[in-house]
């Protein structure tokens, strides 16, 4: 699968980027919504936002606030949206995850403006309590988690484990 | 507002301009309603909180679920937020997002920020909206164009030297202007990327090893029981490697 974000760091977009350390790339892509439009992304690729390692996303997020200044003080732009398109559905275009920064100005045409709804009182009730079982689940596999990374310690480690941790290096191995 | 007489208005507008930055930003605090929707004065419907930020449903959404993440100090604009709080709030954003995947049954996501009231920026207090998204509801339609790379260059130019200086690119003092930003243009270049080819091999590993499991999913049942590791995550995982896939 060809990833144009990859590319760029590879050498063929090297010219479009603007900054870069050891985690993140910031550069100008060939297409863009508006002129002025800079594009923030991890060196590392994650195809959605849900992949990005929490310390990964918070540099980007910071270096998106940077840039919408940046924006601001160096091409006059009166105001910015820090957008995020994170699927297929929400008008993701590369399978690499990216936070947008789009200098705007009074006027200048983009509708990036939703028509707000009016829902009914029972319909938000029930979003509020599906949102909230779903937060609830993700604390829970997020501790799940970090517990069976500390498991992963090699004194502690299982004959069970090592016989699963041989079948996920074999699997590897498969080109 | 509305309602003050031209006296009336003379002088608050009075009133402001004699007040410290502090009693500016308490009176401003006074005047938000998102503040006030903080502090439990009016009524919302909150799905997350913790001590930095608060999360509610929007009472005038783009969908149902469209979601808004706010600090629960009163910033006006994104560039007042402080960096631990952007940080905080994309964190946030992140686990709100994957519970609009799940509860929502949702197949993508927008985290946006209308900066600014040209970027559509309606309340006084800075937030996030997370929208979920279905395959052509239309909610927010980018279209991209091509531009040229004289105008890559341009708009480079433009911006390198002061978002460099943001970032804390060091530069040299004495230069001139001009010089510096040659200065500029070469530093991050030195600092490159020995650290992250050792870190690379590893997840991308892990990577490949999970859309082996999706493959074999697929094309031969009693494989199931070999990709432990991913279906011990939890279920959810699944969807979000389907969301993932769908590039492909």
């Amino acid at each position: 699968m060809k990833c144009e974000y990859c590319e760029i760091l590879s050498g063929r977009g090297r010219a479009n980027i603007l900054y870069e350390d050891n985690d993140i790339i910031v550069a100008i892509k060939d297409t863009v919504t508006t002129p002025g439009q800079i594009t923030i992304f991890p060196k590392e690729h994650y195809t959605i936002m849900e992949m990005v390692p929490e310390q990964i996303l918070e540099k980007c997020s910071i270096i998106s606030n940077k840039i919408s200044i940046a924006v601001f003080e160096s091409l006059g732009a009166q105001g910015t949206n820090i957008v995020v398109q994170n699927g297929l559905s929400a008008g993701q275009k590369v399978p690499h995850f990216a936070i947008e920064v789009i200098p705007r100005r009074e006027g200048d045409g983009l509708n990036l403006q939703w028509e707000p709804k009016q829902l009914e009182e029972h319909e938000m009730e029930g979003t509020v309590s599906s949102l909230k079982e779903a937060l609830k689940n993700l604390e829970k596999s997020i501790k799940k988690e970090k517990k069976s990374v500390k498991k992963e310690n090699p004194d502690t480690e299982t004959e069970e484990e090592k016989e699963e941790n041989y079948l996920i290096k074999s699997l590897k191995r498969i080109p | 507002m509305e309602d003050m007489t031209d006296e009336q208005r003379k002088q608050l507008e009075e009133k402001l301009k004699n007040m410290s930055p502090e009693e500016l930003a308490e009176f401003q605090k006074q005047q938000c309603i998102f503040c006030q929707i903080i502090s439990g004065k009016i009524p919302s419907k909150k799905i997350y909180e913790d001590e930095v930020c608060i999360a509610i449903l929007d009472i005038n959404p783009a969908t149902k679920g469209h979601i808004l993440l706010l600090p629960k100090e009163h910033y006006a604009i994104m560039p007042q937020v402080p960096d631990e709080v952007i940080g905080h709030l994309f964190k946030v954003s992140k686990k709100l997002s994957q519970s609009l995947l799940k509860g929502m049954r949702a197949t993508g996501t927008n985290v946006f920020i209308a900066n600014g009231l040209a970027a559509g920026q309606k309340a006084q207090h800075f937030m996030l909206h997370v929208i979920p998204r279905k395959e052509g509801d239309g909610i927010i339609e980018v279209e991209e164009k091509l531009i040229d790379k004289e105008m890559i260059e341009k708009i480079k130019s433009a911006v390198e030297g002061k978002l460099n200086s943001l970032l804390g690119v060091e530069v040299q003092k004495t230069l001139t202007e001009e010089k510096e930003e040659d200065v500029v243009e070469e530093a991050p270049k030195e600092d490159a990327d020995d650290e992250v080819s050792e870190d690379e091999d590893e997840p991308e590993a892990k990577e490949e090893s999970e859309d082996e499991d999706q493959e074999e999913d697929s094309d031969n049942e009693q494989a199931e029981d070999e990709p432990e590791e991913s279906d011990d995550k939890d279920d959810g995982d699944a969807s979000l490697n389907d969301i993932a896939n769908l590039f492909k």
